[in-house]
């Protein structure tokens, strides 16, 4: 590959990871505290490409004799056209946050093993994250969730039948996503169609939770109603 | 100034235009652009394909293992940029022992103050090595940088809240891992199996100064190494979609099935060395045997680094390397266990 080129595409990769922080697409991706890193690094890859650009134009333009001539074809490696396909996959696929599909593939996250927890906060119906949910379902000896509605939020996923408020718990990037599942249980689930956003409030089954089991504790639904992808779609 | 060698790759140096008059062939910018126009022009179909679930999920991880390394690798390339043009040769050889045993000793404890993944270890090494670092301690660097920093140790202390032990057990099995593949290259190793371009010195160019070589050097790195992470990244997010994960189920039962099963797997997923511990924690089915070996052979060898390692290194390196390796990971994860455990646990 000629040495243009490859700053070109240097350009387009370090502008395609620019564009994913500034459009917000990055937390799809990765955490999204990794935004200021990615804007770093695409910027500097810019910057080394543009250095390089230059410098051949100035070349060019003196004909500097230190450049010798015979390498035309020196590389033999068609390696660096590899990075064309993260270019293209950023501006034109822009693969969407993991969803149903992860769901079915991946083994559920084991809740971490808690030995205390603090009260819930007060309130009517308590706003939860999936992963407290889980965790408090399967290790909260004061069962404080058995007297409390609970409001989620994930994206619907069926699997055997069942259909399940599922999100994906992150640790660095989608590569290690790993699922959490609330079964939920009611007379109309239908509607719902796998990888729709949902808010969900409804009341933990006490005893539902198996941590031997499929990990997933049941939930009696309340009311759902469907929200769109929330900025940060996974947890972590 | 006759030491410093400008790191500027002979083949990287610019094209020179050509002339008038001299048959013209079609040139890799224009199939660049020919290729960014033909995606363009059919991105619906494009993303008409990609509504296959699996190939959505796979694609999703691509991207996901793509961008969560760049930051890395670039940081990876800057430092070897400025070994390369900062670092003269002399300064390496009085930083390290005379003695290539004791130099890999170093090289791999040196490995605790480059807090990255293994993406920026691989250019970081090769640039030690051609600045006349012994090679057996390159690869003791090269294999202790990402699995012995100070991020992946205080990663693993918060993924193991109930296991601290498994801190001592990863740094001890990583390092005895990096130091002995160190010791086996400079006791079998061969300078041929590692390809020549990969070592060959640079030739001192007039007028350069040495912060156009840093960023020539850091340039170069960066369009090579990244064009075979990017292939480790395809590689990785097929794996990913396509290995069933079920495989674990039950493997708790057989330890000798559960320490290769996990090994095999670190180096299919190629996770980041700062997220395995996350991972391997949430399995809590497995004794921590199996996990600590997960954790030990992923930041040596997984599919990601093994491409980067044959584009970097050549083929012929990689063949012997990664295998050996492996084996070398194992036999060090179980060894750490059994020690630091008393027992399988």
């Amino acid at each position: 590959m000629r040495r243009e080129t490859q700053n070109v595409l240097l350009v387009l990769l370090g502008g395609a990871l620019c564009k994913l922080v500034l459009s917000g697409a990055h937390p799809r991706y990765v955490k999204p505290s990794m935004g200021p890193w990615l804007l770093t690094a695409g910027a500097l890859m810019v910057l080394l490409a543009t250095i390089a650009i230059i410098r051949d134009i100035r070349v060019a333009r003196h004909g500097n004799p230190a450049v010798p001539d015979d390498h035309d074809h020196h590389h033999g490696s068609g390696s660096p056209w590899l990075l064309v396909l993260p270019v293209l996959a950023v501006f034109l696929v822009a693969p969407p946050a993991l969803g149903a599909d992860s769901v079915q593939r991946a083994q559920p996250r084991e809740p971490v093993r808690t030995a205390s927890f603090g009260p819930l906060p007060p309130g009517d119906i308590v706003p939860m994250t999936l992963s407290d949910f889980v965790t408090r379902s399967a290790y909260d000896g004061s069962n404080a969730l058995h007297s409390r509605a609970v409001r989620l939020t994930g994206f619907v996923a069926r699997q055997s039948g069942q259909t399940y408020l599922a999100r994906l718990v992150i640790t660095c990037c989608a590569a290690d996503a790993m699922p959490l599942k609330v079964r939920l249980i009611s007379d109309d689930l239908r509607g719902l169609r796998p990888d729709d956003w949902i808010e969900v409030t409804g009341r933990l089954v006490p005893g539902s939770a198996d941590p031997a089991g499929d990990l997933a504790p049941d939930l009696r639904v309340g009311t759902i109603r469907g929200t769109g992808v929330p900025g940060d779609p996974y947890e972590h | 100034m006759s030491e410093v060698k400008t790191a500027v790759d002979s083949g990287e140096l610019a094209q020179p235009v050509h002339p008038p008059g001299r048959s013209r062939k079609v040139t890799s910018l224009e199939v660049l652009c020919g290729v960014l126009l033909i995606a363009a022009l059919f991105q619906n179909q494009l993303g008409a394909l990609f509504d296959l679930p699996a190939l959505r999920t796979g694609s999703t991880v691509f991207v996901a293992i793509c961008v969560q390394a760049m930051p890395f690798l670039v940081l990876g390339v800057l430092i070897s940029g400025v070994i390369a043009a900062f670092v003269p040769a002399s300064a390496l050889r009085r930083m390290l022992p005379r003695r290539e045993t004791a130099a890999v000793g170093v090289a791999g404890v040196a490995g605790v103050a480059l807090p990255g993944c293994e993406c920026a270890s691989v250019p970081v090494a090769r640039r030690l090595m051609q600045q006349g670092v012994a090679p057996a301690a390159a690869i003791a660097f090269l294999l202790a940088a990402p699995a012995v920093n100070p991020v992946v140790l205080v990663a693993t202390v918060v993924a193991f809240p109930a296991a601290p032990e498994m801190v001592p057990a990863r740094f001890a099995g990583s390092l005895a891992t990096a130091v002995l593949m160190g010791w086996l290259w400079a006791r079998f190793g061969r300078a041929e199996w590692i390809v020549e371009r990969a070592l060959r010195a640079l030739p001192v160019r007039d007028g350069g100064s040495r912060w156009a070589a840093f960023a020539e050097t850091a340039r170069t790195d960066l369009i090579q190494s990244g064009g075979f992470l990017v292939l480790g990244g395809i590689t990785a997010a097929a794996l990913n979609v396509l290995v069933p994960s079920g495989w674990l189920v039950g493997l708790g039962a057989n330890l000798v099935l559960g320490v290769l099963v996990m090994a095999l797997l670190a180096v299919v997923l190629a996770l980041c060395s700062e997220a395995d511990a996350f991972v391997v924690a949430s399995l809590s089915a497995l004794p921590l045997l199996p996990r600590l070996v997960f954790l030990v052979v992923g930041p040596a060898v997984d599919v990601k680094l093994i491409a980067m390692q044959a584009g970097t290194f050549g083929r012929a390196f990689a063949l012997r390397f990664a295998p050996a390796t492996f084996a070398v990971a194992v036999v060090c994860a179980v060894a750490a266990g059994l020690l630091v455990f008393g027992g399988v646990r």
